[in-house]
């Protein structure tokens, strides 16, 4: 510890002080190998097996894949996640800057109503998914009762399968679109005044600064809660386990909750499940990188 | 704010505007109006739902009235007393307090070996532990569930609480705020003879607390609504946290719907606590961070 002033780097640090960083780091860094890192690698390895108790692996080579692209069940779960996911981004966006252009240039009450924006978020989803069950309850719930009050029939909102993706994908927006639209909202904060100044000085109106000033400034922004918005909707699995289950026959069940039985349900197939899983991953990955390399070329014109 | 006045500049300056921008009156009333139209989507499901857990099963299974008919605490005393209720208020308590302080102690550990030594493989080390950010726990689900079933941990404590315990986002968040920590008061302290980890405790920790703060409300937050991850490691009724236990309850037939919502307004009650009191520090770490 005769450390003297500056003596950072070089011989004159003792080899356990050089230690000392890596000792910090090793803790977090432990937990990440031994539960993402070696998972995923795991993963991918398995992906190319089949087993039903985790012990017994028999090597199937890409037989796992070729089940996937092929088999019925496998190709609705598929088409019910890119249903999901694109009407749950395009509305996500659009209603999320709505809201924050909204909440932003309000006066009264602004407080109030940015709270209200993200109260979702600090509600667990599988209690929004119980909430929202007893909300569209055919029989019993106040939407139904509200509807045939204004003279319209009973609509089943979790029995008819499109209505159940319909369903979902209002749920799903509803956890989640307040927490885009903060996101948003510091977005806006940050544009630069002088701008919005000039803007008004030219003559320009209230949507013409919206569209032509407000919305490219906010790009980068965007461009962050598309990618959000992506993940988060291939991620979705919570709160559609307690609201629908994946039901009804099927028609709202999604990519994660189908790996989840592939480990838990009947049939129990490893490698199958995490075969879906490295799918995910690549669907996931992919997506990203094109909304990142999208938003590069559009900014760079 | 600022917005706003330019807004209102705008108004009071348009001496050479032509056309008839003389109705900021409507667009705040439609603006207002609108908003109120969003408190309602999103406060009456969760005011509906908890004027629910109110009314009998009776009543439940009948046609919907928004008040109760009949006033009771019955599905509240009936919930605490069924179901082991105490037993899984207890797990979300227990794993959401020691899990939060330990993702708080090994989180800012990493957090200050980035941002204030210079080591070998650093800038490395700092991507990897972003890049965690592209693999969430539902790419992996089943390796990890294996993995985790191997080292003995399924239906422990320890298995609910360790493997999420390192975040990527709270490293990171942590680590930026201790970058603003000036070098000389690390280096001072250490002519004056304190140890290094003494220095992390004592001297930067302190200093770092306004960021540690908004990663344990955001910890806080997640660890007591999550539920995939609890999902797979407490396969036992005894290690359910609120979220599976509601989840499973709510798939079993014999469990009445009116137990179930007692429960569920109970669980929700601890995290709207936290949203009357810690509202900017939870607008702030969302906006700086992306971060659930």
């Amino acid at each position: 510890m005769l450390i003297k002033k500056a003596g950072r780097r070089g011989s004159s640090v003792s080899w356990s002080r050089r230690l000392v960083p890596y000792l910090f780091v090793a803790p977090n860094l432990a937990i990440f190998l031994t539960f993402i890192i070696w998972p995923a690698i795991r993963g991918f390895w398995i992906s190319f097996f089949d087993s039903n108790d985790g012990v017994h692996f028999k090597y199937v080579g890409n037989a796992n894949f070729k089940e996937i692209l092929h088999d019925p069940t496998i190709s609705q779960v598929a088409r019910n996640t890119i249903t999901y996911v694109f009407f749950y981004v395009v509305l996500a966006i659009t209603i999320s800057i709505a809201l924050a252009l909204v909440v932003n240039e309000q006066k009264f009450a602004k407080g109030f109503f940015r709270a209200i924006l993200f109260m979702p978020v600090m509600l667990s989803p599988v209690v929004v998914g119980l909430i929202w069950s007893d909300i569209v309850d055919r029989k019993h719930g106040p939407l139904n009762a509200a509807i045939k009050f204004l003279g319209g029939g009973a609509p089943g909102w979790l029995v008819d399968t499109n209505l159940g993706m319909v369903t979902v994908v209002f749920v799903g927006l509803w956890v989640h679109v307040g927490f885009y639209s903060i996101i948003l909202l510091a977005g806006l904060q940050g544009i630069d005044r002088s701008v919005l100044e000039a803007a008004s000085i030219d003559g320009a109106s209230r949507m013409q600064t919206i569209r032509q000033i407000i919305l490219p400034l906010l790009k980068p922004t965007t461009l962050v809660i598309i990618i959000l918005a992506t993940i988060h909707g291939f991620q979705s699995f919570d709160f559609i386990y307690t609201l629908t289950g994946g039901g009804p026959l099927g028609a709202t069940t999604l990519i994660v909750q189908y790996i989840y039985e592939r480990a838990f349900g009947v049939p129990i197939r490893y490698g199958l499940g995490s075969a879906a899983g490295v799918i995910l991953f690549l669907v996931i990955f992919a997506f990203t990188a094109l909304n990142f390399i999208a938003g590069r070329r559009r900014n760079a014109v | 704010m600022k917005l706003l006045r330019i807004f209102d500049a705008n108004s009071k300056n348009n001496w050479t505007s032509a056309s008839g921008r003389r109705t900021p009156e409507t667009a705040t009333i439609l603006r207002t109006a609108l908003l109120i139209g969003m408190t309602f989507v999103v406060l009456a499901p969760v005011i509906w739902f908890t004027l629910s857990s109110f009314k009998g099963l009776a009543e439940l299974g009948g046609r919907p009235h928004l008040l109760p008919q009949s006033f009771s605490l019955d599905n509240y005393s009936q919930a605490l007393k069924m179901y082991n209720y105490k037993q899984y208020f207890f797990n979300s308590v227990f794993v959401t307090t020691v899990a939060t302080i330990l993702t708080l102690i090994i989180n800012s550990m990493a957090a200050y070996a980035f941002a204030k030594y210079n080591f070998r493989g650093r800038d490395g080390l700092f991507v990897l532990t972003l890049a965690m950010i592209m693999i969430p726990l539902q790419v992996i689900l089943i390796p990890i569930y294996l993995v985790v079933a191997q080292l003995g941990m399924v239906n422990t404590y320890w298995g609910l609480i360790i493997p999420a315990a390192a975040t990527p986002t709270g490293v990171f968040v942590i680590r930026q705020y201790m970058l603003t920590i000036p070098d000389e008061l690390i280096e001072s302290a250490r002519i004056d003879g304190a140890g290094e980890f003494r220095i992390y405790a004592r001297i930067v920790l302190p200093l770092a607390r306004p960021a540690l703060a908004v990663v344990a409300i955001f910890s806080i937050l997640w660890r007591w609504n999550d539920f995939i991850w609890p999902l797979l490691v407490a396969q036992d009724e005894k290690f359910y946290t609120l979220p599976v236990a509601l989840a499973q309850l709510n798939g079993r037939l014999a469990v009445p719907t009116n137990i179930i919502i007692a429960m569920s307004v109970m669980s929700i009650i601890p995290v709207l606590i936290m949203f009357v009191f810690m509202q900017r520090q939870i607008v702030q770490g969302i906006s700086q961070t992306g971060m659930k």
